[in-house]
């Protein structure tokens, strides 16, 4: 009987032992994978596109918008209606004009390079960084790295100038232009006088 | 029926209670009516500053947008969009943040706010303002494009490319951005671009190759293509027994497309095998353009020899054809063949030499002309290809 009991035993703890090794092997397997991409990549910086009112440029012969990365050596093109800013951290930002193709470069020694194929670019290097343009031709102007400063250059030289994308002011009170400024001021106007005439009520707060 | 106390205070003369319902509703729709047109004035007229102050950038035109009507999140926007053109992105940010709390279900609206938080230095805000970007719009590519693009700035490059792989899952249109970043990232390393892209489709494979071809990385591009072989040089169906297929880009025959109708597979005429190509030529054919080509791997600083069989029949041209090598990186002739024989001529091989460069990859040869004399220059006849080998003869020595 006792025998018995003790084989009866042994058959329950193997069982069980096998039942804990199946356990463990269903969560061992049911473990998710790890979307976390293993692969190493050298930390490297990274340029940030904005383009004038989110319309796309070309960046390396592909359509790019607003929040697009920029790696160095990226060949960027803009069109007639088009302008961008790429924006490299720590050392500054390239302002590219409307039909202007470049080769932007830089690196984390603070090199920051805009090679003007052909268009306008406004390099802005910050202080510890050397920002510089050039051309087919060679380096055209370059910052020096204790005071940083603003480059800009056109190539060929009748290319135009670069306009930063701000448009000049039209007059007028907000700049909006005379016609502009006396059409919202009588909408406005009419806006207000609306109430008064129909409700006959002062449309100013009854208290400052 | 009981006459109400208050029309009975008018000596009963009062109007019927039901007229007088009527006239309150019609005075109450007409009140409705005032209160919609003025509401409706003031968001029209909020809606012009809006634009106004978008156009010229004006700060007081985008107050004044805002002030008239409060609660319009796009009047907000555009006060922040006009602040970012004023280079004020903690005021933009404010502003986002408005627009972002009255209509927080637009993506777009948070990836602007993302952006700008990004712009003002706070990539953390940002991460978190391209999160809710995500969490309402989850199934559209943009949202993802962008989130895996700031987390590629920030130095996460694993969870980015996640993201952007999600991107080009939801809209293919990202995949050669995609593939670019990838490139660029692993600094022109086929591995390490393959790990980043995770591959694990032809289609894919197939826009690897495509962009690797077009960035004139030839090497990684046949290793794409042809995986399993060994990377020496050949040419492709270089006696015509497989069907000819019309690539734009790849390393099989490439035929101008304005040519096919006069090439074809002709089974009557080989000097080996079973076929060859036949080249049917009616007056056009411009010379110095290529009207048949194909680009091959070459290993660099080694010099080959291209054998070829050529026959022709009432050959008439004053610009006779020819074969040419030349680099597919630079475009750089390397060996150009004598002129195919003119008239009518039996099967005969040519061959010729060329040394690539010390950073070649892979070199194109192409059929095309000699330069006539006098223009136009047509050309009439046939002429028939086959048997085209490639060998490595020697190595340059330094």
């Amino acid at each position: 009987m006792n025998q018995k009991r003790r084989n009866g035993s042994r058959v329950i703890a193997a069982l069980l032992l096998f039942s804990i090794a199946q356990i463990s092997l269903q969560v061992g397997l049911a473990e998710p994978n790890n979307t976390t991409n293993s692969t190493t990549i050298p930390q490297q910086l990274v340029g940030r596109l904005t383009t004038r009112n989110n319309q796309p440029i070309t960046v390396n012969g592909l359509s790019a918008n607003t929040g697009a990365s920029i790696l160095s050596g990226a060949t960027i093109e803009t069109g007639a209606d088009q302008s961008a800013t790429v924006t490299v951290g720590p050392l500054g930002s390239v302002y590219i004009s409307r039909n202007t193709k470049l080769v932007l470069t830089f690196d984390e020694q603070g090199n920051l390079k805009a090679l003007i194929i052909n268009g306008c670019a406004t390099v802005t290097a910050k202080k510890k960084a050397t920002g510089e343009i050039a051309t087919e031709q060679g380096s055209v102007k370059k910052t020096e790295p204790a005071a940083g400063g603003v480059l800009k250059v056109c190539f060929p030289e009748t290319a135009g100038t670069p306009t930063n994308g701000q448009t000049a002011g039209h007059g007028g009170p907000f700049g909006l232009g005379t016609v502009a400024t006396v059409l919202i001021f009588s909408a406005y106007g009419a806006e207000i006088l609306v109430p008064f005439i129909i409700f006959q009520r002062n449309p100013s707060h009854s208290a400052p | 029926m009981a006459t109400p106390s208050c029309l009975r205070a008018r000596g009963g003369h009062g109007v019927p209670p039901l007229q007088l319902m009527q006239v309150a509703l019609r005075i109450l729709g007409i009140l409705l009516c005032l209160f919609f047109i003025q509401a409706a004035a003031r968001f029209g007229l909020s809606r012009m500053f809006t634009r106004y102050a978008l156009i010229t950038n004006s700060i007081p035109a985008a107050d004044e947008a805002v002030r008239i009507s409060p609660s319009d999140p796009e009047a907000h926007r555009a006060r922040a969009m006009v602040f970012i053109s004023q280079q004020m992105p903690a005021e933009a940010v404010n502003s986002f943040e408005t627009a972002t709390r009255l209509r927080y279900r637009d993506d777009y609206l948070w990836i602007e706010l993302g952006n700008t938080r990004e712009d003002f230095g706070d990539t953390e805000g940002a991460l978190a303002a391209l999160d809710e970007a995500v969490r309402w719009a989850p199934y559209y590519a943009h949202t993802h494009w962008q989130r895996g693009n700031l987390l590629l700035r920030m130095g996460r490059s694993g969870d980015a490319f996640a993201e952007l792989r999600k991107a080009a899952a939801a809209n293919p249109a990202y995949t050669p951005n995609l593939i670019d970043l990838a490139w660029g990232i692993s600094r022109g390393d086929l591995k390490t671009t393959e790990a980043l892209l995770e591959n694990n489709d032809d289609a894919h494979r197939l826009a690897l190759f495509r962009f690797l071809f077009a960035a004139k990385a030839f090497t990684e591009a046949y290793e794409v293509s042809h995986p399993s072989d060994r990377l020496e040089p050949s040419l492709l169906n270089g006696g015509f027994e497989e069907p000819l297929v019309f690539n734009d880009a790849g390393f099989g025959w490439i035929i101008a497309p304005e040519q096919k109708n006069h090439l074809a597979i002709d089974i009557s005429e080989k000097l080996n095998g079973a076929k060859s190509l036949q080249i049917s030529l009616d007056g056009n054919w411009t010379p110095g353009t290529a009207l048949l080509s194909q680009t091959f791997i070459v290993k660099p600083g080694k010099t080959y020899r291209v054998s070829f069989g050529v026959k022709t029949k009432d050959l008439v041209t004053g610009g006779p054809p020819l074969l040419t090598v030349i680099d597919a990186t630079n475009d750089q002739l390397l060996a150009k063949s004598a002129n195919f024989p003119t008239g009518t001529t039996p099967w005969a091989r040519l061959s010729m030499e060329f040394t690539t460069l010390p950073a070649s990859q892979a070199a194109v040869i192409r059929l095309q002309r000699s330069n006539c004399n006098s223009s136009p220059c047509p050309i009439f006849g046939t002429l028939w290809l086959d048997e085209f080998s490639i060998e490595q003869t020697q190595t340059v020595k330094n």
